[in-house]
């Protein structure tokens, strides 16, 4: 950098600024709004109500009859643990295998694998309605964790695939002469080698399935009583889209916890995508 | 050092360890992937009405004449190319300028890039709400131009407007994850190359031209099409956004397949537009692989 102060950077600063405004708005807005009353929000959207501020809306979206939002993330953060584990029980064994068994078969598997990442898989959910039917897991839980496991599962083998097959084969020699079987070896030795990556995968599994609306929507039904919090937020805000003073508390309690969590741990989630990315 | 046989890890020997490992993943991803793609193509032939009692009846490519044959499904699959090919470049040319502009690692450019990334960890329905509430006709943009006696502005009411309305939020809420991932990219950029371009007097628009963007091009061709690839399943946002409306304007593929054929119990329909869905992707995908290889493959040539 030549000069801090040269025409070109002031206007990159600028500019840079501007961006970022457009990007925080959106937010500003969303927080501000959710402290005030209908006329005020049509009076003057932009501006805070310091004066007039309530917590009234907020309570009122935490109280919804329709859609209890502590249950809403209750089940969410469920389905994100259940999927994760599930997924990286089967992955990692698979993966292991895959990675130490250099034959044709293996790469034929993989390739077989790496081809469900560009299944769309909202478009799919209609067929899987059905399977799920006929094994009686529709409107289910487990059905819907099952669903978003196998989602997840080319993903997850393909990252834990790459770093396995990087990992020196001389660890898997040396368990083997000292008498450990496949599965001592895997979960003792080659698991917890594997600690930065199996982070990645979580966050980056987690974002997908925290944020899942079709599949929620498609697999659970409107006729249950379970709620995620896109399919709860979609019940309590969906019909009531003009009434602001439900639209803007419920949306900011969707999005609290994931944004703390953003804001705690961003510099994992940021570099963590960019690591996946790069190995995908 | 001399190599005797090598020592075979216990159970190798046999496929009965290997083959344990791998089943599990194989059975949850053959249930729930593989069959119900198969399951796509298999009532896209059929006429079916999804209930249990009733068994699909073979009608030959007759869903897909319907598909290919009304005014209101070939729009569809417009729309759904608009979004997935306007989208993925917008999203893309915005990423890869930003990027070039956060380099440097300082913490004005941190907190940039942590604020252009940050509506990624929302959800695309909570997105599309959200600016529902800032675009529609009773939003606060057009609240506010009525305050200062502007006619409002028909962000999502007017069918010509509301698909680029549409195109862009995704571009806002998806545009900071593909600047993460050029940033990484940026960092692989040979610096010895910029720093022989410095010293031959290059200035910024040469040392882009001549150094980065021919060790990027291959980054960009193919973030471009992934991008693309998972644009083409556009769903949530339309649901929150608009709807599909107005005038079905922004109706994508995936929204007819799950608000519009599945409700109506159109199952043999449904399944043709998503058969139609799987095979884009699956081409798009093929583009990415033989791209890859042929980057690869420069590189090398390159290094």
């Amino acid at each position: 950098m030549k000069k801090t102060h040269s025409p070109s950077a002031v206007v990159r600063v600028a500019f840079i600024s501007l961006v970022s405004l457009g990007m925080l708005v959106p937010m500003y807005i969303l927080v501000i709004n959710t402290f005030k009353s209908q006329q005020e929000i049509l009076a003057d959207p932009l501006s805070p109500a310091f004066g007039t501020a309530t917590f009234q809306y907020l309570a009122d979206a935490w109280n919804n009859p329709d859609f209890s939002i502590l249950k809403g993330y209750g089940i969410t953060f469920a389905l994100v643990l259940s999927v994760n584990a599930i997924a990286m029980a089967v992955c990692a064994p698979a993966a292991y295998a895959l990675a130490r068994t250099p034959r044709p078969v293996s790469r034929l598997l993989l390739f077989f694998f790496i081809a469900g990442m560009f299944i769309p898989t909202q478009v799919i959910l209609v067929p899987v309605i059905f399977v799920l039917r006929a094994v009686g897991l529709m409107g289910t839980l487990p059905g819907l964790i099952l669903f978003m496991t196998a989602t997840t599962i080319p993903f997850t083998l393909f990252v834990f695939f790459g770093y396995i097959r990087v990992l020196p084969r001389s660890l898997d020699e040396a368990a083997a002469i000292d008498g450990a079987g496949k599965y001592y070896t895997l979960w003792r030795i080659i698991v917890p080698l594997m600690r930065p990556i199996i982070a990645t995968v979580f966050i980056l599994n987690s974002l997908s399935v925290w944020n899942d609306f079709a599949s929620p929507q498609m697999i659970l039904g409107p006729g249950s009583d379970v709620y995620t919090v896109t399919t709860g937020v979609y019940a309590a805000v969906g019909q009531y889209s003009t009434d602001y003073t439900k639209v803007f508390p419920t949306l900011l309690l969707a999005v609290i916890p994931i944004l703390v969590i953003f804001i705690v741990m961003q510099r994992h989630i940021m570099s963590g995508l960019a690591a996946g990315a790069v190995k995908g | 050092m001399e190599r005797k046989t090598p020592v075979r890890p216990r159970g190798w020997r046999n496929a009965g360890a290997g083959v344990s490992m791998v089943l599990p993943a194989v059975l949850i991803y053959v249930a729930l992937l593989v069959v119900p793609v198969i399951y796509a193509f298999y009532y896209s032939f059929t006429e079916y009405n999804g209930f249990p009692t009733r068994v699909p009846e073979f009608i030959g490519l007759e869903n897909y004449r319907t598909v290919f044959g009304s005014a209101d499904m070939t729009d569809t699959m417009v729309i759904t190319a608009v979004v997935a090919v306007a989208g993925a470049v917008v999203v893309n040319l915005a990423a890869l300028g930003l990027a070039l502009l956060l380099q440097r690692t300082n913490r004005f450019n941190t907190f940039g890039r942590v604020v252009m990334f940050y509506p990624h960890v929302l959800s695309a329905l909570v997105v599309g709400f959200l600016w529902q509430a800032i675009l529609g006709p009773q939003g606060v943009v057009n609240t506010m131009l009525e305050k200062v006696g502007t006619d409002a502005l028909p962000f999502l009411s007017d069918p010509d407007w509301a698909l680029w309305s549409m195109i862009l939020v995704i571009v806002w809420s998806l545009f900071g994850v593909q600047l993460i991932l050029y940033l990484a990219g940026l960092q692989a950029v040979p610096a010895d190359l910029l720093e022989a371009a410095r010293i031959d007097g290059a200035g910024r628009w040469r040392t882009f031209r001549a150094v980065t963007w021919p060790s990027l091009a291959s980054t960009v061709t193919v973030a471009i099409i992934t991008s693309g690839i998972s644009l083409l399943k556009t769903y949530d946002v339309v649901v929150s956004l608009t709807g599909g409306g107005p005038a079905g304007s922004t109706k994508t593929l995936a929204y007819s397949i799950l608000a519009v054929s599945f409700p109506q119990r159109n199952i043999g329909v449904a399944s043709a537009q998503a058969v139609l869905l799987i095979l884009a992707a699956a081409v798009l995908a093929l583009t990415v692989l033989v791209l890859r290889r042929r980057a690869e493959d420069d590189a090398e040539s390159i290094g």
